[in-house]
């Protein structure tokens, strides 16, 4: 670990929070608008600035972290910290923030302070939980996510049950977190069991310590399964995925991009699950993989079928996860690469993608193909982004998707290639479901007039949309700039549930019946 | 002289994106900007194809050392790719080709497309093309060439949808990306395979690696299917006919002069990981073979002049793959270069097709042939290939969508997320006025109403047994139980049904494939 001297993530976590607050407490609408964005400009800036502190050479050790005692009868921690795993993450949520902040300039109606304090306190749990290192913090910010995003959905929704929408949302992330916390505390209380301590003043809730705790292996499979449990809830993989759905019909738009551009979920798969519990992981690699080939099928057929660009969207990012976990269970340096990269891509692609259907939505009050038709005539514009983005959701060259893909499906081809090659029909089911839609809605005569009188992108809209377009070109250009940042801390992912640094199995067992 | 040739893709790419950008902000639109567009677009391809012709000529005369590395493009752990260029040999000879035809397909569309509505997103498109064309062909590894096959295609399928409005345009244009992206499909796992067994993406390599007969035939049977989806071979070839939705000058460029030969040159340029492999090369002759014999017969009963073309087109590449499948490697580049030239001539020149053969009219065919009915019959739905596609591929594919998409909605979603107490408050205000004065005349069984899950585990036991009592103890064993049974039967048989459908068995079987796998 490499401690800072100056809490440069503390202030990424508390600015957002104190922004939030001042937000609120504005005397105007249009005051709070703006302490919002340059609010979550100041924040893009501090986090580009952790990224530029990273040093990617050291990417497998955690780096800017800050070590404060939260509560010391428990030995809970305040340890944040990045690696060559999460540093990407911070730019991208503050570049999610701020784009989601442009794009609700305008289309909120009603209670603007609260909608933007919300949006900011939202952003600083997130990165709260990309930087938390102690298991108890991780939980916190991770359970803190859901009040802003259950009023954020239940008061701005565009759908008529957008209430319902918001229970189902925070009841199956509530579900979701009960076997996380189990498994953290039996990691706690394994840590206190190997040392010989008592409880409760051996319990450890530290990453980097419970890392370093050997686990035995039944422990290890109880573990592994709860962890799954409980972040396939927030991926979200088959079954746990119907939430999303209605999230992405009812939920404001911008919302519902932070919600399937950021991959929470995933994110602690590769965080907490495969590392706490190495050898169950690589012994439960192939049920893991089997799990990504059924939701990357599952999703994409169902996909197929939708006529509504928003739902379309959230089944393609569900699809998208069973991919990337794909990647992961390949257990290959080029598959955990390119799930880190896929899961940047999809920030910036699936969030665009949603920006967009959020711009169509406030024209025609619809994402529905029957109520569009021919749009690519009279939004020129719109449709120019739209293409980018969609072509690089199918993972065409010259895109992001593409250097992403090639890696997942290379990793998966050299570890399972049954998995491999369902990955490659992936590829195939992406292209149909993204193309029939776009030539339902942007293609064929316009038969609506709502439509042949709605307007182009205003200067505002494009101006937002160009950022992620050129991010999207620059890292499908030069996928190496995106890959270096992680290629040491993925290698040392890897060898870790490889050789995994454990004491004989035998010593482990004797410690339990010791005990 | 080997640097030049990293600008000859790159200046028609640069051109397309210079059009591109100032289109988008709305720099170049109508009439007036059309002469801008033109030189542009004209001006960077001449350089492309003067540059080409130079690097064509050093290396004739042995001036080019083989192969130009600029760097690495991507990098991780042994699996690492670089941005190189192949500067000697056929590449550099059909580039040099492709981008005179080039030059000549867009000068001549300067013309015909003038007062098009969409005059700059042509020139956009055909400038990328270019890029990607050359890119192509001139990549020294097999993820460059990638990169310019996926290019071309997409610019195949923005000048097959050129006329967007037109909904049979668009799902031609739909149909024919997707039908090629099975072949890209083939390939990315050549790349990989070649990966996994060459240790390395350039084409040098890869044909210098040493590989077992095994895995020479996987990666030239990967390969071979991405090179029959191109080039229009069986049972991809459909999509051709398809293709000509397109404006004339697109259609001579991509599917006569230029994109559809890729196929032929990607077979060309793994000649000797074909060599390696006879089943491979098996493959090649039968399916030249078929593809040769079955546009030919095809082609006799075609009536416009564009049909007739493209299926004259295919059987041409099958003949060019028959020649590759039997070892004729030379034979098969040259019948490239020279059906690349006259295809080219024979497309643009087909508009005013009519004028020409006024006064000499379509020799008949051998009435031995033309009294065959049933040929004619089959020559005429193109041997059903496109309803045989439907029917074993896209309609199941549909259907099961369909029945996960009515999984999805009427089974996983209310068993995983039913929020229950908040879904049965009271949603009306006539169900509040009941509630008021007490009627209440929805709630069944209001007597043992659980909450939580221990609650409800309880509500739902107390309501079976009581069903049970109710139904079957005290009414004893009647009429409803037959129902019931009966409906049971019903159901099940209706379940096992579903179940025998060919497509869930074709899926069964797949699923167990890969799981042996």
């Amino acid at each position: 670990m490499i401690e800072s001297t100056f809490p440069l993530l503390s202030l990424t976590i508390v600015l957002p929070l104190l922004g939030a607050l001042a937000t609120g407490l504005a005397t105007n609408n249009r005051l709070a608008k703006y302490i919002a964005l340059w609010v979550a400009v100041a924040e893009l800036l501090l986090t580009l600035s952790a990224w530029w502190l990273f040093k990617p050479e050291d990417g497998n050790r955690f780096q800017l972290v800050e070590q404060r005692a939260w509560i010391p009868s428990l030995n809970m921690e305040y340890l944040v910290g990045i690696d060559g795993i999460s540093v990407l993450f911070l730019p991208m949520t503050a570049l999610l923030t701020v784009l989601a902040i442009a794009a609700s300039w305008t289309s909120v109606q009603h209670l603007h302070r609260l909608h933007f304090a919300l949006l900011l306190a939202l952003e600083g749990i997130t990165i709260g939980v990309f930087c938390a290192l102690d298991t108890m913090l991780f939980f916190l910010f991770w359970e803190l996510t859901l009040p802003p995003i259950f009023f954020l959905i239940g008061l701005w929704g565009i759908g008529t049950l957008r209430r319902t929408a918001a229970m189902k949302y925070t009841l199956f992330m509530l579900f979701g977190g009960v076997p996380l916390l189990f498994a953290f505390v039996l990691l706690a209380i394994n840590h206190a069991t190997e040392v010989n301590g008592a409880l409760p003043q051996n319990l450890s809730f530290s990453l980097p310590v419970l890392l370093a705790t050997p686990v035995s292996e039944h422990l290890q499979t109880v573990v592994f399964v709860l962890l799954l449990l409980g972040f396939a809830v927030k991926a979200p993989l088959i079954p746990f995925h119907t939430w999303l759905p209605t999230a992405t019909m009812e939920g404001p738009t911008q919302i519902t991009a932070l919600l399937i551009g950021l991959k929470l979920g995933i994110y602690g798969i590769v965080r907490f699950t495969l590392p706490l519990a190495p050898s169950a992981a690589v012994g439960f690699s192939w049920i893991l993989g089997i799990l990504g080939a059924v939701t990357l099928v599952y999703g994409g057929l169902i996909a197929l079928q939708q006529s509504n660009l928003r739902r379309l969207l959230a089944y393609a990012s569900i699809s998208h996860v069973g991919l990337v976990i794909i990647g992961i269970a390949s257990l290959t340096v080029q598959g955990i690469q390119g799930a880190i990269f896929q899961l940047f891509n999809f920030s910036v692609i699936a969030s665009s993608l949603m920006l967009i259907a959020g711009f169509i939505h406030q024209r025609l009050a619809s994402t529905e193909a029957v109520h569009l038709g021919g749009l690519a005539k009279v939004m020129p514009r719109l449709s120019t982004f739209y293409f980018l983005f969609m072509l690089a959701s199918i993972g065409v060259p010259g895109t992001n998707g593409f250097p992403a893909e090639l890696l997942l499906i290379f990793g998966a081809l050299s570890a399972h290639p049954g998995l491999g090659l369902t990955a490659l029909a992936g590829a195939v089911l992406s292209a149909a479901y993204m193309l029939s839609y776009t030539r339902r809605a942007f293609w064929g005569p316009i038969t609506q007039t709502a439509v042949s009188q709605s307007q182009d992108l205003r200067p505002r809209e494009l101006a937002l949309l160009c950022i992620p377009a050129l991010l999207v070109l620059w890292f499908g250009f030069f996928p190496n700039t995106a890959l270096s940042v992680n290629q040491v801390a993925a290698e040392a992912w890897l060898s870790r549930l490889l050789e995994p640094p454990q004491m004989p199995n035998n010593d482990v067992v004797g410690l339990w019946q010791g005990h | 002289m080997d640097a030049l040739v990293v600008l000859i893709p790159l200046l028609p790419f640069t051109a397309a994106v210079v059009l591109g950008v100032s289109q988008l902000f709305g720099i170049l639109k109508g009439e007036a900007s059309e002469n801008t567009t033109a030189l542009l677009a004209m001006w960077a391809l001449c350089m492309a194809s003067l540059l080409a012709l130079v690097l064509a000529g050093a290396d004739a005369l042995g001036y080019n050392h083989g192969v130009l590395t600029l760097g690495s493009w991507l990098d991780s752990e042994g699996f690492a790719i670089s941005a190189n260029f192949t500067t000697t040999g056929l590449p550099v000879r059909l580039a040099a080709l492709f981008a005179l035809l080039l030059v000549i397909v867009m000068r001549f569309a300067i013309n015909y497309l003038h007062r098009e509505a969409g005059f700059h997103r042509f020139f956009f498109l055909l400038s990328l093309f270019a890029a990607g064309m050359l890119l192509l062909v001139l990549s020294g590894n097999a993820v460059g060439s990638f990169f310019g096959w996926e290019i071309a295609g997409l610019c195949s399928y923005g000048l097959i949808a050129y006329a967007y409005n037109r909904p049979v345009a668009a799902s031609n244009a739909t149909r024919v990306f997707i039908t090629n992206r099975i072949g890209d499909t083939g390939f990315i796992l050549g790349i990989a395979l070649s990966a996994i067994f060459a240790d390395s993406l350039n084409w040098q390599q890869i044909n210098t690696a040493d590989l077992t007969t095994g895995q020479a035939t996987g990666i030239a049977l990967s390969f071979s299917v991405a090179a029959f989806a191109k080039s229009a071979q069986l049972p991809f070839t459909p999509w051709l006919a398809r293709a000509m939705e397109g404006p004339t000058p697109s259609s001579a460029v991509f599917y006569g002069a230029v994109m559809v030969h890729a196929g032929v040159f990607l077979v060309c340029v793994l000649a000797p990981v074909f060599e390696q492999a006879p089943l491979a090369m098996a493959v090649l002759v039968i399916v030249g073979g078929l593809t040769a014999l079955y546009s030919f017969i095809v082609g006799l009963t075609q009536t416009d002049v564009k049909s007739a073309l493209s299926f004259a087109t295919t059987g041409q590449l099958g003949l060019m793959f028959l020649a590759c499948g039997l070892g004729f490697w030379q034979w098969a580049s040259w019948h490239v270069c020279a059906h690349a030239v006259v295809r080219g001539y024979l497309m643009l020149t087909a508009p005013s097709l009519m004028h020409n053969v006024l006064d000499n009219p379509i020799k008949p065919i051998h009435p031995k042939i033309a009294s065959l009915r049933w040929a004619y019959i089959a020559s005429l739905q193109r041997f059903w290939l496109d309803p045989f596609t439907d029917w074993t591929l896209i309609r199941p594919i549909r259907r099961l969508a369909h029945d996960l998409s009515y999984f999805d909605d009427h089974v996983i979603d209310p068993f995983m997320g039913a929020t229950a107490p908040m879904l049965s408050r009271l949603s009306s205000y006539a169900q509040l006025e009941e509630h008021l004065v007490g009627a209440q005349l929805n709630d069944e069984n209001l007597f043992a109403k659980g909450t939580g899950l221990a609650g409800k585990l309880t509500e739902w036991t107390a309501a079976l047994m009581h069903w049970f009592e109710d139904r079957f103890v005290l009414r004893g064993i009647g009429k409803d139980a037959l129902h019931f049974g009966r409906k049971l039967g019903h159901v099940a048989n209706q379940f096992e049904q579903l179940i025998l459908r060919p497509r869930y068995l074709v899926l069964f079987v797949f699923i167990t494939l890969l799981v042996a796998f």
